[in-house]
């Protein structure tokens, strides 16, 4: 039989009751546990829809090719009623863009977290960082919703 | 600076190998994408906001140094995807952990694999985009 000696935890081991009294003090952590699922179900969705993006953009069509009509054919024109196929581009562009935003800010909060030890300067990059990409998302949800401004183009054009 | 060349330092030194620099390079990949992310989602909000600058950022993304940066964001966009899968399975199916290693070689092959294509069509495009006049004038 097996030579190593069994640990015994008597009910009055100190470090055992320590961690019991750990485990009903303590809250678990259900942020960071949500955040580590978060991040491993949003990738394997970004997958699909980044990489369905950049597809689209610069292999079956390019950078080159890219105009505001192009623009406007998916988004559509701001004051003008959207058709279902802008309704469903528009849905597409804001999915990709949230779930992005969302996984870049986290994953850029375990880079900072990890070497910015000295705390203050951490929050401080972390409420820097989520205001810039809060804003930046903001914007992009507004013109997925508004619409291309063609009236400030100077030639509208009616479709 | 003494702190970041600490940091860059021990990412490399640590003895992971192969995966520990897959995991380097997926974070610098991923911050990376992030940047350019916040750029392209800024510049396509201002065909509301502002559509002069708009139009001429999409004219300067245009320019062969802008095509260049475009092969390289293929290049992290297609390893950060690949290597997110592999990284992704393996957290959520613990069964799988024996096979780390060639799961590993893997993901650096299919990085490859698609990456060499999608900078090949991409060339093509730029080729033609900045020369194209030039193929036009010698095949007539």
């Amino acid at each position: 039989m097996s030579m190593i000696p069994t640990p015994v935890i008597a009910d009055n081991n100190p470090y055992r009751a320590r961690y019991l009294a750990n485990q009903k003090m303590k809250p678990r952590n259900a942020f960071e546990r949500v955040a580590w699922q978060f991040m491993r179900y949003s990738g394997l969705a970004l997958v699909f829809l980044a990489l369905s993006h950049w597809g689209l953009q610069h292999l079956i069509n390019s950078v080159h090719d890219l105009t505001l009509d192009a623009t406007i054919s998916r988004w559509g024109i701001a004051g003008q009623t959207a058709t279902l196929e802008i309704w469903f581009w528009r849905a597409y562009y804001a999915v990709l863009l949230g779930l992005a935003m969302m996984h870049g800010l986290n994953g850029l909060r375990q880079v900072l977290y990890d070497y910015f030890h000295y705390r203050p300067l951490y929050w401080g990059f972390m409420v820097l960082s989520t205001v810039l990409i809060v804003f930046v998302s903001v914007a992009g949800l507004a013109v997925l919703l508004l619409g291309v401004n063609a009236a400030a183009t100077g030639a509208a054009v009616v479709r | 600076m003494g702190t970041l060349l600490t940091i860059l330092r021990e990412s490399l030194r640590y003895k992971g190998r192969e995966a520990q620099w897959l995991w380097l390079f997926h974070r610098v990949s991923g911050l990376g994408i992030l940047f350019y992310l916040l750029i392209h989602v800024f510049d396509m909000s201002l065909a509301y906001f502002n559509v002069p600058i708009h139009e001429e950022m999409i004219a300067l993304f245009k320019t062969p140094l802008f095509s260049v940066l475009e092969l390289a964001m293929a290049a992290l966009l297609i390893y950060h995807a690949v290597n997110g899968v592999r990284v992704a399975i393996l957290d959520l199916r613990p069964e799988l952990w024996v096979h780390q290693q060639k799961v590993t070689r893997l993901s650096l092959m299919v990085t490859a694999i698609l990456t060499a294509p999608t900078v090949v069509i991409m060339l093509i495009y730029t080729f033609n985009a900045n020369f194209g006049h030039v193929a036009t004038a010698i095949t007539h």
